[in-house]
Parts: C-alpha cells; structure tokens; sequence
C-alpha cells in the first residue's frame, strides 16, 4: 500500500511505560508523531484524544501498561474504557472510530518503543489522511 | 441530584444549526456530577460539533462558559454578558437551569443540550440511581429510609408483591426488590411495627395534580 507521507499521529503513554524520555522518544519517532506523557493512563480524558483530531492530527493513540500491571492497579483498564468511549464518540461525529486507538504493551514486551510508535504510525497510515484536515469551510449566511 | 444524560450530538447540531456565534454554557453542580453538563462535557461538546460541523464545511464560532448553578439567578449573572454576545446559548444545565436562563433574555434562542432524567444518588462513579419522585409527602420515617415510589416497579405502598425472587425485582431482575430492602432494614432497625399501618395511596395532587408547585418562604426573601 501506498503511503501517505503527511500522517501525523498524537501519542499519549503512560510514563511507568517507557524508560526512555519524551525527548529522547521524539528524536526516534521523528516529526510525524507528536508525544504527550501522562503520569498514568488512567488521568486520559476523551477530551484529550478530541482535541488532538481537532488540532489536525489523523489519528490519537494511546500507550498503556501491561494489563494488571498498572502501578496504579486499574489505570490502564479505566483508560480502555475512555477510549471505547471516545470511540463512540468519534461515530456520532462522522469520523472512523479507529482514528482513536489503545495499545496495550504486553507483559514481555520485546519491540523497542521506536518500534512501538512507528507500528502505531503505520497502523494511523492505513486510515488515510483525517477528513477533518481537507474539509473546506464555508461561512453561513 | 438532578441527573441527565446528553442528547444525540445530530439533534444538538440540528438545534443551533441556523447560528453562526453560539455559547456553550455548562452548569458545575448536579449535572457535572453526574458526567453530564460540567465544564468537562462543555469542553468536549464544543470539540465534537466543532469537529462535526468542519466535516460538513460549515464553520461555526462556539463559546465556552460553565457557572456554579444555572437554576439560580445569582449565578446567572455570570452568563449575563456571554449570552448577549453569541447568537444562541445551548444549555447543558437540567430542563430548571434551562428555563431560568432563557426567562433572563427574551431575545436569545436558549437550547437544551441535555434530557433531565431524575433525582438520583452516585452509587458509584459512572452509576446514578433514581431514589426519589419528588412526590411532596416524604414517608421515608415509615419504609426504612427506602422509598417504595420511587425504588418498588410498582410503587406498591402496603407490601411487596409477591413477584420478588432472591431479593430482586420480577419487573427487573437486576434490581433489588425494594420491599426487600424495606424489610430488611426495618428488621434490623427492629422497627418493623412500622409496617403495621396501612398507607393510603400517594396524594398526587402534591405532586403535579395543581399544575407546578412553588415554594414560597418570607424569610428568606429580600
């Protein structure tokens, strides 16, 4: 399949997740994917992957722990549940629900997190460029 | 509490459809604890139409705002300038919070973004329970603080049905069986001679039978 160069992808991740800092994870990810940590997955609101669609991104993913591996015992199960949610959300709007993603990491997790991203890229890829960023507006009257 | 549940985003964009300036105006106390109308569900609202109507082409200003309470005028003072200065003002405040902002400006569309649903209690969070109609004769003293209007499928007054298995509801077998409850409470209260009267029915008319009620307290007015 053809790809798109312009896809561009918010990332939220729960910071217990990676070892590696927004830094050093922005440098491996390259310009197309913006990163935003969260002290656990469990502080995600809705609102936070409506507001990176919004803002132009073509899709929001979120990384989370393990399941049952939370610090915070139920943060990434709670946080499945807001992204489900937000799905929904995304139907009543007239976008694709699969434009707001999880990821659960498994519990012997062997990609590096480069690679983690880069496949969340590809997987943002495959939806095509967000209808939000070519729709044209017209004033009312 | 009064809660509610949003509308569908399609009957809200039909709604404010015809403005080009609107005001989001949330309300901070029953409704935003029931997830419903605080100033988190004003800002996603604001998001998803926005986003809803981009899609359509149609370019739309919405505003954001969220008082304490919008069934109260003091409150409502805070959203004096903001309603003047858009278009329309889409409620996210319980149909009460709806009406006293829309008695305030005669000359703005005032829409409700939300379906008031009942007087309820958190139970837990993401779960609202209805426990009260509102009836104007509170019997909770005889039932065992457990209302048998509000909590009984079929509001019997004088015992259970007789359709209630392992302490649920026939009507609903999810739901505990509210003369269960009743019982159980008493029994445990050792107060279950309460019981032994028989109630009248509700007097509806200290509900709705009068057309709206009011209450009215001199003391308390200026």
């Amino acid at each position: 399949m053809k790809k798109n160069v312009e896809t561009t992808l918010t990332v939220f991740y729960c910071q217990n997740s990676f070892k590696e800092n927004k830094r050093t994870l922005e440098a491996q990810a390259g310009p197309r994917v913006r990163l935003f940590p969260i002290p656990c997955s469990g502080r995600l609101e809705p609102l936070f992957l409506l507001r990176a669609l919004e803002g132009g991104a073509d899709a929001a993913c979120l990384f989370v722990c393990p399941e049952g591996a939370c610090r915070y015992f139920e943060g990434n199960r709670r946080a499945s549940k807001r992204v489900a949610y937000t799905q929904k959300m995304l139907k009543e709007i007239g976008l694709e629900e699969d434009r707001v993603f999880i990821t659960f990491m498994s519990a012997n997790e062997k990609r590096p997190p480069k690679k983690m991203i880069l496949d969340a890229l590809a997987a943002a890829e495959k939806l095509g460029p967000s209808p939000l960023n070519k729709a044209p507006l017209k004033e009312k009257k | 509490m009064i809660t509610a549940t949003r509308k569908p985003l399609d009957d809200i964009k039909a709604m404010i459809r015809p403005f080009k300036k609107v005001l989001i105006a949330g309300c901070g106390s029953c409704v935003a604890e029931c997830a419903a109308g605080g100033e988190k569900e004003v800002a996603q609202l604001a998001s998803s139409l926005r986003m809803a109507f981009k899609l359509e082409g149609q370019a739309i200003e919405l505003n954001e705002i969220t008082v304490d309470r919008q069934c109260v005028n003091i409150f409502l003072d805070q959203l004096e300038q903001p309603t003047q200065a858009n278009e329309a003002v889409l409620s996210l405040a319980c149909g009460a919070g709806v009406q006293a902002l829309a008695e305030r400006h005669p000359d703005r569309h005032v829409f409700p973004a939300l379906d008031t649903q009942f007087l309820g209690q958190t139970k837990q969070p993401g779960l609202w329970l209805e426990n009260c109609l509102g009836c104007g004769q509170c019997k909770l003293y005889y039932f065992g603080a457990v209302c048998p209007l509000a909590r009984c499928a079929k509001q019997l007054f004088n015992g259970p049905c007789g359709g209630s298995q392992k302490g649920k509801c026939e009507v609903d077998p999810d739901k505990p069986c509210a003369w269960q409850l009743i019982i159980d409470r008493l029994g445990a209260l050792n107060a279950l001679d309460r019981l032994d009267e028989v109630y009248e029915p509700v007097d509806w008319s200290c509900k709705q039978g009068r057309g709206p009620r009011k209450i009215v307290r001199e003391d308390q007015q200026s």
